[in-house]
């Protein structure tokens, strides 16, 4: 491209068509003030500060939206320019209030900074003030329009970076404002209070409510949200050991993510006065304060004792995917080398097994999903099962951007009408658990009109034929009759999603906790075959793992089947591998899975369980199973942050640190590997996981070999592929670079991707009579699915803190129901008492209970039913009835 | 017809109708919400978010564009609007106490109806007949040399 030259300031200057003047000025280090222009926006030119001159015609003319052109003649400073932006910054200043000694805004105030700069101080022209009329009364952001100057960042940050489109402009003329429709508070409108729009406002006029300290800071700390895998890049601002705000970052490995509300305002779990500040010892059946040196010796003997009374298998360790690589890591060679029993597990196995079995069997890897922005590339995107906007919010955005920005098609297939169902061209809403006829619906229909990606199929997979048979009796109109959605739906997604230049498939928890979960995922697989777009880039598929590291935890090899870097625990030569590096002999796989591991605790197989960060009596299914379990153990550890109920039962508390307490890594769901940096230190006596582990380690007949952090990072480079380029500070890693993709499956002898054919199960109708409704749950915003992390945020469980019951408006009305009314909701399993809430967002027929609220124990409704193949058990869905419950009981 | 705007919800249907023939087209906010304005009179509330939802707008984005237009009316307006000129010309001659006459007559401010949906009151700038100032426009008539009691006749008259 031939490049273009102006000259700037006297100066020959050159760069590429259609850059702004403003650009080429900061590149060639002319300094232009602005206000309107952010480099994440598109420039709208409505502050005029940005204002310079051409020479030549005379002409005044904004430099962020005026593209550059051969032969300009630009000045950035001509007396006219400057007498302009003085002008104009005068006018800002007598239309805003004489606040800035008071304005919480300090010295983060462009506008502010822009005065100072220009040597304006109290304006000379009649003042004009207007006035503040909006009250908003949500914990997470306050607004005083009064200090508006109209640069519409809110609205751009608003409509086209998270596409929430809450604000806009109203009205004309002096009375102009952003706002949302209506004229409402936040509270009433859509906004999720991602604090986007708060982060880019240069004024004071958008602020965050409650901050926990109102000045500004110099301390600094680049790390990643904890809060859901989405693991966008946040910088926390600290003053005295405390977080004071948490803002959008860039970073080489993500870019800038505007964030979501946990990652705005829910950063604040971390100085929760509950949080657990010493070990705790049960003595004489309570826990009681110890100190490290008790409790430590105490852990390691008590494992001593149990693995010579009655062998190291009736020991188990359980993770979480709140644990970091490191710390997973650590466990799991606690478990293998220390302990010496294959029992390790993590609880995001309850989400994430029947992914990574569902596509280690079909497309072959453990495969982490696409990029954020290549979804946002896709021309068709296909969400199942899953509410990107709640549980993976970055993903939400990079979709309605996708449908937005650049037209995509957004096929939705939901049983609930979740807030993507705005953007959706397509929105599928089957009876729950009938995924698979659904899915193999549109594999017949795509097989049928043959749009097929022939050459792919031929040419790249295996066992297309038996796949063919399979899908031949699911008929549009048979699937209709089971799924509910009709017919002609059913084509039309298969069509879009075919005949798409690049299809991205969208996945998450709302298929993978049913029984039959690893077939949906499978299902899911074949669609990505049959068009080709499994291995296509930018296409493929995006598994929306349910907790923040599920990924990670899997990849360091905390999970009974498999070896760190996703080996297979069978594999032989792997665990030869191992044995060299590691120094021992593995004991025998496979070991127990979570669930086993609990009902091993019952059998009395299992004697001693060590658990990291996992809460199992609030987050697995079947809660009176688990609290016997954890109860007939003779050895219970608990180390977490938070005194959980898991915890209350335990034998030795061990007070950890959060993730913004410590370093360490975590692997998105896109399978990057993201950094977390230690930005305050732990409440009292808490101290890092890792250093928790590796002493307990130290004290056992066979230590581990780490007495730094460091010394485990080295150890995870020579086994978990991507770590051994993770070496220096600063950077930021993608494991998908890194070789883990398209692994050959053992399944797929020659090493092909292969269609696995899936059947419908239909389901046993024998409870309908007496539980005639069907039980969904799941994450509800602002919170994330049963995390007690984002429960413990002051602001985040201000905005919603209890629990309840959703019920279609019909059925309220036909069960004589009002809302706020208390049901007692009674499955085969338990009962839960709740309070009503009518919304027509949710089908007929079906009962919502968010997962996240402790009040309302979800899980107790919940047997366990294993995925027969992934061993996970169903939690997303059961038969329940719904009774009143009078107030007088 | 105008008492029942008023009163009650607007017909949804014939909103969706006539939003829904829209839908397909280019650009089409600016000729549907008028189109919308001359079936109604006024563009309802209610019909923002169904707007919003069939041209793939956000509800906030139809409430900019509607409230940025003078034109275009977000309440229901009377059988006729009475606009006085506020026009130079019509100030020194009175302008002033024109319309304060004719608020006291029809007991409303400017920009409000009266409760039997009869007049909508509104200001303009200038209507170009100065030289009859001062001037009011009821409907589509204008009426020159105001005074107190021609403003009390005419109102009384219903603007004939
Ligand atoms: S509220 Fe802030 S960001 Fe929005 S237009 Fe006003 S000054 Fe700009
Ligand atoms: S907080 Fe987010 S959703 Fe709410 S108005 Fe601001 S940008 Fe929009
Ligand atoms: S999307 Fe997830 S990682 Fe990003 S800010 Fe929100 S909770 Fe944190
Ligand atoms: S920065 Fe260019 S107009 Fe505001």
């Amino acid at each position: 491209m031939q490049p273009i030259t102006i000259t700037l300031d006297g100066n020959e200057v050159s760069g590429y068509a259609g850059m702004s003047i403003l650009a080429l000025a900061r590149e060639a280090g002319v300094h232009i003030p602005t206000l309107c222009h952010d480099d994440h926006l598109p420039d709208i030119g409505a502050c005029r500060l940005c204002i310079v001159e051409e020479e030549k015609s005379g002409a005044l003319m904004a430099a962020c939206v005026t593209p550059i052109a051969s032969g300009m003649v630009i000045n950035t400073r001509s007396p006219r320019v400057v007498t302009h932006r003085r002008t104009i910054v005068e006018l800002m200043l007598a239309s805003h209030p004489d606040a800035c000694p008071v304005c919480d805004k300090g010295n983060r105030c462009k506008l502010r900074g822009i005065a100072a700069e220009m040597g304006l101080s109290l304006t000379q022209l009649q003042r004009v003030p207007q006035v503040a009329t909006i009250q908003d009364v949500n914990p997470f952001i306050q607004r005083d329009l009064s200090k508006c100057v109209l640069c519409a960042r809110c609205i751009r940050a608003c409509q086209e970076l998270v596409v929430e489109g809450v604000l806009d402009y109203f009205q004309r003329g002096f009375k102009s404002k952003p706002a949302t429709f209506g004229d409402v508070p936040l509270e009433s409108s859509d906004c999720t209070f991602c604090g986007t729009c708060v982060a880019l406002c240069p004024t004071g006029a958008l602020m965050e409510r409650d901050a926990p300290y109102r000045g500004t800071t110099r301390n600094k700390v680049k790390t990643t949200c904890p809060h859901c895998g989405c693991g966008c890049s946040i910088e926390l601002e600290i003053k005295d050991n405390r977080i004071i705000r948490s803002i959008p970052a860039e970073t080489d490995g993500t870019g800038y993510r505007p964030l979501c509300v946990r990652g705005s305002y829910g950063y604040d779990f971390t100085h929760s006065p509950d949080r657990l500040t010493t070990p705790l010892i049960r003595r004489n059946g309570s826990l009681q304060q110890s100190d490290w040196e008790e409790a430590l010796t105490l852990v390691a003997d008590g494992l001593e004792k149990v693995i010579s009374k009655h062998g190291a298998e009736s020991v188990a360790v359980l993770g979480s995917a709140h644990c970091t690589n490191e710390e997973a890591y650590l466990l799991q060679r606690l478990a293998r080398c220390t302990i010496g029993t294959s029992n390790v597990d993590s609880g995001s196995r309850l989400y994430s097994a029947a992914t990574i079995l569902g596509l280690a069997t079909t497309i072959g890897l453990p495969q982490p999903a696409n990029h954020v922005e290549a979804i946002e590339k896709s021309d068709v995107i296909m969400v199942v099962g899953a509410d990107p906007t709640t549980s993976a919010p970055a993903v939400g955005y990079a979709i309605k951007r996708a449908v937005k920005g650049k037209g995509a098609c957004l096929i939705l297939i939901d049983p609930r009408r979740t807030r993507l169902a705005f953007f959706a061209t397509l929105h599928l809403q089957p009876k729950p658990g009938t995924d698979i006829a659904l899915l193999s619906a549109l594999a017949h229909v795509i097989v049928k009109e043959n749009l097929l990606d022939k050459e792919f199929v031929v040419r790249r997979t295996d066992n297309f034929e038996p796949l063919v048979r399979s899908v031949e009796h699911y008929t549009p109109e048979y699937a209709a009759g089971v799924t509910g959605v009709p017919a002609g739906q059913i084509v039309a997604a298969a069509r879009f999603y075919a005949r798409a230049r690049q299809a991205s498939l969208v996945h998450g928890s709302g298929i993978t906790q049913y029984p039959t979960g690893t077939d949906c995922v499978r299902a899911i697989a074949n669609l990505a075959l049959l068009t080709g777009n499994a291995l296509r880039k930018g296409g493929g598929i995006t598994t929306l793992y349910r907790e923040s590291n599920s990924y990670g935890v899997m990849a360091m090899g905390l999970s009974p089947h498999l070896l760190p870097g996703f080996r297979s625990a069978t594999d032989t030569r792997a665990r030869g591998d191992l044995e060299t590096l590691w120094r021992v002999n593995l004991p025998d796989p496979p070991g127990l899975t979570a669930i086993e591991m609990l009902q091993g605790a019952i059998s009395g197989k299992i004697r001693a369980l060590y658990i990291c960060g996992e809460d199992p009596i609030s987050t697995f299914p079947d809660r009176q199973m688990v609290t016997e379990a954890l109860a007939s153990l003779e050895f219970l550890v608990v180390q977490d942050i938070f005194l959980t109920e898991t915890a209350k039962l335990a034998t030795v508390v061990l007070p950890g640190a959060s993730p913004l307490e410590k370093d360490g890594t975590t692997i998105n769901f896109e399978g990057k590997i993201r950094r977390f940096r230690r930005a305050v230190t732990p409440p009292g006596e808490g101290r890092p996981d890792w250093q928790i582990l590796a002493e307990i380690a130290a004290r056992m007949k066979r230590p581990l070999p780490f007495s730094h952090f460091d010394d485990i990072v080295a150890e995870m480079e020579d086994c978990v592929p991507g770590y051994q380029y993770y070496g220096g500070e600063g950077r930021d890693f993608d494991i998908q670079s890194t070789g883990t993709r398209q692994q050959p499956v053992e399944e797929a002898p020659r090493g092909f991707p292969r269609f696995s054919p899936v059947e419908y199960q239909v389901p046993a109708k024998l409870d309908d009579h007496e539980y005639p409704f069907l039980l969904l749950t799941g994450g509800v915003f602002p919170h994330h699915s049963n995390s007690i992390w984002s429960l413990k945020a002051p602001r985040l469980k201000k905005f919603l803190s209890q629990g309840y019951a959703e019920l279609n408006p019909e059925d309220t009305h036909s069960l004589g129901l009002d809302n706020g009314d208390t049901v007692k909701i009674t499955s085969a399993a338990g009962e839960v008492i709740a309070p009503v809430r009518s919304s027509a967002d949710i089908p007929q027929g079906t009962v919502f209970i968010p997962c996240s609220f402790p009040d309302i124990a979800v899980n107790v409704l919940f047997r366990i039913r294993l995925d027969t193949q992934s061993k996970a058990p169903a939690f997303k869905s059961c038969r329940v009835k719904v009774q009143r419950v009078d107030s007088d009981g | 017809m105008a008492e029942q705007l008023l009163n009650t919800k607007p017909d949804l249907e014939k909103l969706t109708a006539i939003i829904a023939d829209y839908a397909g087209q280019r650009w089409p906010l600016i000729p549907l919400v008028q189109k919308i304005q001359s079936e109604f009179g006024y563009i309802p509330q209610e019909s923002v978010p169904l707007i919003a939802q069939y041209l793939k707008l956000f509800p906030s984005q139809v409430q900019g564009v509607i409230s940025f237009y003078a034109q275009l009316y977000t309440k229901p307006r009377g059988k006729k609007v009475v606009r006085v000129c506020r026009g130079t010309a019509c100030h020194v001659r009175g302008g002033k106490t024109i319309l304060k006459l004719v608020k006291q007559n029809l007991g409303i401010e400017e920009g409000e109806t009266t409760p039997d949906m009869e007049y909508t009151l509104e200001t303009v700038a200038c209507i170009g007949v100065c030289a009859l100032a001062p001037n009011i426009v009821i409907g589509d008539r204008v009426f020159g040399h105001m005074n107190p009691k021609k403003v009390e006749y005419l109102l009384k008259r219903g603007g004939d």
